[in-house]
């Protein structure tokens, strides 16, 4: 305990010497430039939001709102009047009791997105407790490694989910094996949920661990003395920080899920169609007014979703100066031979890890293995003729066609660009819009609807707006290529860094910024010197997302690249797939190890960086 | 293959007076990506590409009046991303060096991931684009180009008459499409049922007739696509209109519901479906053997299936884009596309039918790749109007609440 407390005081006394450093740096140097750096990056941030993401969704939402040229809202009309799209609101009078009222396909979108978050959370929660409570071997690139599945292209989920739950699966061979009768899982609804959660269940994870690990054990410890048993301090002190964080990954799974597609096409088939499947229809037959529709109403039910939760996450924020984290425990006791070190206590929890960790076997890696295993066998012999594909397709495909290398090559030259590229805008954003103002919380949403609107309608947006571009003076501006790519992820990335950032930059002590202030540093030198590093895990967990956004994005990829040889992993993957699975595997497979292996290395560069500054935090977010 | 065809493009004012000769004039800027920090303002500047509007009025004409293509010419072909790429084989490659070698042209490919749409949503919007040739049109993408005329800038036709293509009347009858003479077939499919001989430990065999189909016998035994997302789809979807009636159709989907059908969003997730034995049906083509053969894999396990002794046809063609600057070069490569060596070679790479009745394919070839008894198909003016309206319905009544 003693130790613990004098690292305490020392890790507090580096903090004071950053803060007279920053006054000291910034009296030499000056700072005009500076002072303005913040607000043109934010002044930045902004613009690319508007030209990539705005102006290009509006050239498609302009439909839902007129006819033949003419401001209309029969589009949208005809959307909430119709009863296929949201059940008895349409009709007059209430729906009989007996039987219950469908909701139509609104209702069916909303309700598979509320069992798809109720399980992700269920699913997500567990990983937070153990990998923010428990010490192993290998936690950190675990950790670092729970991203992976939210890149995955859903081609991919789609192969491994039917090669290890369906009908000739793996699943069944083991219930076969042992004895059991097989099960039926695809298609249905609960396969649909279980992948949902299989992309999101991490989210969570990845979130809550790092509003586990800011969880104050002087307060826990207090609690204790006070008389509360663990169970009241644990409700009384550790859950109320943890909300935030399992809302915001709530919130985000059912935003995600309730724009779904390919997954629930190809997991649940056409009689689950959701709001996007009839969307995409709806596009591919060019009727955009319907389409334009049924985009703003999706768009407007994730945003007022999106609102509510940041209301609370304003609200419920505390100030806290500086957090010594609750101090891990050994997963497997040191003393495991002595059956002493076994009380029931421990005994149980460490029987539901195991548990757990079953199911993650099943739900995570189950999937993740069948992929790489049917890169590698056909009608069960092991044969290495897929990955020949792609060394072959490398050596002698054709110019207009798709190659593996320039595919991982452009993989990992967007995500660090990407992340260049949205981690100061999404910190410059941060400072910029922390505080409780109306116009701080508007701006504030307006940057996270990136999520909330349809890829389909952002690609088709993207399509009209940049590509085809604008007439000014006389000139047709078009944006397209590599830079436009970057441009799109980043847009796409920074609101994830901003959810990482600006809760945590809000949970400062203001008094370290004012201090510095006082002692001459500019704002951003403050930023940079000594809210940083205090923050750094939540910066890193936005780093690892905004990495993750660009490796998994699609849409904006193909739209954008008008045949510049930019294509991603992802673009590859989906080129290979035909009658046999084993070519698009194998892309998968590659994809597969290359992310994971840039999880790994983001997390030690940036651990390494600025390690031991953060106090316990070696990683991870913090969306507190 | 170089006879003298006099061609005059009209005059190229007609939309909004755009330059397609953009390269001449475009002002491309490109910037050094300045710095790692606060790059988002250069990033845009180094993204954009200016290029010059022409005024319109303008009464130039374009486009080679000789009739042999000149030396050095660039056509440019626009198809989707299969024909030039995929993991199995596909005929673009080989088409371009065959082409090349024929003829004194570059030949480039254009594979928009909107395939048709794209250059639609061009001309709607007025801007205008490289492509000469679009290869891979079908009744139903025609009509969608057809049923936008007159939206914003596109008033005139996107393609023009292909009556002048040399060998035009080597196509068979029978797969011909286009009422109005724009798109020329250069290949067929048929979507039929493929199933698996070796499921039911052998005893498995597929049902011969629709009727066959919705009984309880093969309950949960088929998968079938979206015909809102996927070509195999709407084809079957549309060989059930065939068989049952517009009136007819939706209660044998009705049946086929409750008989358990597995119906996903498109062919390669049924087929990756099928291939895990989830049922030991999916509708896909008929060329089903002809890969199966070549990857050496069980052909019991790829059989084919004609119900009612039919199979929806569905010609694939080639159209000549309107605003062509190249519109005799354009022209030679749909007449070359027609060639019998040509067409055997599509249809090998492709793994599809060929358009003529001569092209000199391989008797395994022929083994193989299996013909219906009945071939089945809708003409454009009777899927004008109605392909959407049936595809709507049958989203509405599949769909459940």
């Amino acid at each position: 305990m003693t130790s613990r407390r004098r690292r305490f005081v020392a890790w507090i006394g580096r903090v004071v010497a950053r803060v007279r450093q920053a006054g000291e740096s910034a009296r030499r140097l000056g700072e005009h430039p500076e002072r303005l750096a913040l607000p043109a990056l934010a002044a930045t941030s902004a613009a690319l939001l508007l030209v990539v993401f705005y102006y290009p969704v509006a050239t498609v939402f302009v439909d839902a709102v007129t006819v033949d040229g003419e401001v209309s809202f029969a589009p949208i009309a005809g959307v909430i009047s119709d009863s296929f799209y949201v059940g008895w609101l349409a009709e007059a009078g209430v729906p009989s009791v007996s039987e219950l009222p469908s909701l139509g396909r609104f209702g069916f979108t909303a309700w598979q997105a509320a069992l798809s978050t109720v399980a992700s959370v269920a699913l997500g929660l567990p990983g937070a407790w153990v990998l923010a409570r428990f010490e192993f071997r290998g936690r950190q690139t675990l950790r670092s490694l729970t991203i992976l599945p939210f890149i995955l292209p859903s081609m991919l989920v789609v192969v491994g989910f039917y090669a290890a739950f369906g009908a000739d699966g793996t699943l069944n061979g083991v219930l076969g094996a042992v004895g059991l009768p097989q099960v039926d899982l695809l298609p249905s609804l609960s396969a649909v949920v279980i992948a949902h959660a299989f992309y999101n269940a991490p989210l969570v994870t990845r979130v809550v661990t790092a509003a586990y690990e800011r969880v104050d054990a002087g307060a826990v410890e207090t609690a204790r003395a006070l008389g509360a048993s663990r169970r009241r301090a644990f409700w009384d002190v550790v859950v109320p920080q943890l909300l935030p964080a399992v809302l915001v990954g709530a919130t985000l799974t059912f935003v995600f899920t309730f724009a779904s597609f390919p997954i629930v096409l190809a997991l649940g088939g056409t009689r689950l169609a959701t709001v996007e499947v009839l969307l995409f229809s709806a596009i591919r037959q060019l009727e955009y007014g319907e389409a334009a529709a049924l985009a703003v109403v999706e768009t407007g039910i994730s945003l007022v979703l999106t609102a509510a939760y940041l209301r609370y996450e304003r609200r419920s924020q505390t100030e806290r100066s500086a957090v010594r984290p609750l101090s891990r425990r050994e997963l497997v006791p040191s003393a495991w031979r002595e059956r002493a070190t076994w009380t029931a206590r421990r005994l149980g929890s460490r029987l539901a890890i195991v548990g757990y960790g079953a199911i993650v076997i099943g739900v995570f890696l189950g999937p993740l293995v069948s992929v790489v295993y049917e890169s590698l066998v056909v009608d069960g012999q092991l044969t290495t003729t897929a990955y020949e594909f792609l060394v072959d397709r490398q050596r002698t495909g054709a110019s207009f066609q798709v190659k593996p290398w320039p595919a991982v090559r452009n993989s990992i030259g967007f995500g660090v660009a990407t992340l260049l590229v949205a981690l100061p805008a999404g910190v410059a954003m941060s400072v910029v819009t922390t505080g409780d103002s109306r116009w701080s919380r508007l701006v504030d949403l307006l940057s996270v609807a990136p999520f909330a609107v349809s890829g389909i309608v952002v690609g088709l947006g993207l399509l009209r707006g940049l590509v085809f571009g604008v007439v000014v003076f006389g000139y047709r501006v078009t944006v397209t290529g590599p830079v436009a790519i970057t441009a799109a992820h980043a847009v796409g990335a920074y609101p994830f860094v901003v959810r990482n950032v600006a809760p945590a930059l809000g949970a400062l002590d203001d008094q370290l910024v004012e201090s510095a202030r006082s002692l001459g540093a500019s704002r951003l030198r403050a930023l940079v010197d000594i809210e940083l590093p205090l923050i750094w895990p939540g910066v890193l967990a936005g780093a690892a997302f905004a990495f993750a956004v660009s490796v998994g994005e699609f849409d904006a990829t193909v739209v954008l690249a008008e045949g510049g040889g930019t294509y991603t992993m992802p673009v590859a993957v989906e080129r290979y797939v035909g009658r046999r699975l084993g070519p698009a595997t194998a892309m998968g497979t590659v994809l597969l190890f290359v992310t994971a292996a840039s999880f790994v290395v983001l997390d030690r560069v940036g651990g390494g960086g600025i390690g031991g500054f953060g106090g316990g935090n070696d990683g991870g977010g913090d969306r507190s | 293959m170089t006879e003298s065809i006099a061609v005059v493009a009209p005059p190229k004012h007609e939309r909004n007076g755009f330059s397609t000769t953009e390269c001449n004039n475009r002002v491309v800027r490109r910037r050094a990506y300045l710095s790692a920090v606060g790059t988002g303002a250069a990033a845009m500047l180094a993204g954009c590409q200016t290029q010059r509007v022409e005024e319109s009025g303008g009464t130039e004409t374009q486009g080679t009046t000789t009739g042999t293509a000149t030396g050095g010419d660039t056509l440019v072909v626009a198809t989707y991303s299969t024909f030039v790429d995929a993991p199995s084989t596909s005929p673009g490659a080989w088409l371009k060096e065959q082409f090349e070698s024929e003829f004194d042209a570059t030949l480039v490919y254009q594979t928009p991931d909107s395939e048709i749409n794209y250059y639609l949503e061009r001309a709607i919007a007025g801007v205008d684009f490289e492509a000469d040739v679009y290869v891979g049109l079908d009744t139903e993408k025609l009509l969608r180009v057809d049923g936008r005329r007159g939206e914003g800038s596109y008033s005139d036709q996107l393609f023009r008459s292909a009556s002048g293509v040399s060998g035009r009347d080597t196509v068979k009858s029978g797969i011909e499409f286009d009422p109005e003479d724009r798109a020329v077939p250069f290949s067929t499919g048929y979507i039929s049922l493929v199933w698996d001989a070796t499921a039911d430990e052998g005893s498995f065999t597929a049902p011969e007739t629709f009727e066959e189909l919705a009984q309880p016998e093969t309950a949960g035994r088929l998968l079938a696509q979206n015909p809102a997302s996927s070509t195999t789809g709407q084809a079957f979807m549309l060989h059930t209109v065939d068989q049952f009636g517009a009136d007819g159709f939706l209660d044998y989907w009705e049946r086929l519901r409750e008989n358990g059908v597995t119906v996903l969003g498109e062919w390669s997730d049924s087929y990756s479906a099928y291939s895990n034995g989830e049922a030991p049906m999916v509708v896909s083509y008929s060329t089903d053997q002809v890969f199966a053969s070549r990857a050496d894999q069980n052909l019991d396990r790829h059989q084919i299936r004609f119900l009612n002794d039919q199979a929806y046809a569905n010609p694939e063609g080639a159209a000549l884009f309107r605003e062509t600057d190249t519109p005799a070069l354009a022209e030679e490569f749909l007449s070359f596309l027609l060639e019998p060596e040509i067409q055997a070679g599509i249809a090998r790479r492709n793994v599809t039918f060929p358009a003529i009745a001569d092209a000199p394919l391989s008797e395994t070839y022929d083994q193989y790749a299996k013909e219906p008894p009945e071939p089945v198909t809708f003409s454009y003016q009777e899927l004008e109007g109605r392909v959407g309206e049936w595809t709507d319905e049958w989203t509405r009544r599949f769909a459940e609440g």
